[in-house]
């Protein structure tokens, strides 16, 4: 291995933009298309490897498939995270642009990130008188 | 896997020596081309000896006000290190482990790491 002492040397370079995961992606706001709020990126989904088995050389590296997002605030306040099963998916290839917040090609409307909202919307707002058509 | 998992994770050596913790893990969208972005390839892993929170980054770019606060966030990080995937030889629930003779590099943003 390199030599801890003295400065490191920069990282080859690559063709593409680099987005470190922490510091570009995690907790960063997800809006549609239309630049409607749809949650927020809670971890990412990465397709491999496989655990606690050696990898062998040459093997191409795993890609983000999912930003995954959920009912997290409990398992960021005590530890852990919330089963698998229970994280909502957002497929990548629906990410459009990644900046100060992370923004889809498609609209927000059918994901199933947003159903607490649509849920309350047709639940609770919608039976509420004038509840429903826009304020004037 | 889910990315959160492996956060916070041991580094080894081929030896079994620590290394420190998975800080962040970096990618390059290079990857399968999709009709909206390419897909992010996994660049490598950065490792932190002493600390595996990142605060805003300082360590990775050339921000360097204010002065003291991004004084303590650098040397909260000294030794970070960048691992390219190439030189990861294993991944566990508990461990990752590098091949022998892997290569640190350094963790610096090409400009300044903003987006």
């Amino acid at each position: 291995m390199t030599s801890p002492s003295g400065p490191l040397p920069p990282v080859p370079r690559v063709s593409g933009r680099i987005l470190d995961a922490q510091l570009h992606l995690m907790d960063r706001q997800v809006l549609d298309h239309d630049g409607v709020p749809v949650t927020t990126v809670d971890d990412l989904e990465v397709g491999g490897p496989d655990l606690d088995v050696e990898i062998p050389a040459g093997t191409a590296p795993p890609a983000i498939t999912a930003l995954l997002t959920g009912a997290v605030l409990g398992t960021r306040i005590f530890g852990g995270r919330p089963p698998s099963s229970r994280l909502i998916r957002i497929p990548w290839k629906d990410v459009a642009e990644v900046g100060v917040v992370v923004r889809l090609g498609v609209s927000g409307e059918p994901l199933d990130a947003s159903w607490v909202e649509r849920w309350v919307r047709d639940k609770i707002i919608a039976r509420i008188p004038g509840g429903r058509h826009d304020p004037r | 896997m889910i990315l959160g998992d492996l956060l916070g994770t041991p580094v080894h050596d081929a030896d079994g020596g620590r290394l420190g913790r998975v800080a962040d893990a970096r990618f390059v969208l290079d990857g399968a081309p999709h009709q909206l972005m390419a897909e992010p390839r996994l660049l490598g892993l950065v490792v932190s000896p002493h600390s595996v929170a990142s605060f805003l980054g300082y360590e990775r770019n050339g921000l360097t006000r204010p002065w003291l606060l991004a004084r303590i966030l650098r040397w909260r990080h000294r030794g970070s290190f960048l691992v390219l995937w190439e030189d990861i030889s294993m991944v566990g629930p508990h461990s990752v482990r590098l091949r022998p003779g892997y290569t640190r590099y350094s963790t610096a943003l090409e400009g300044g790491g903003q987006v």
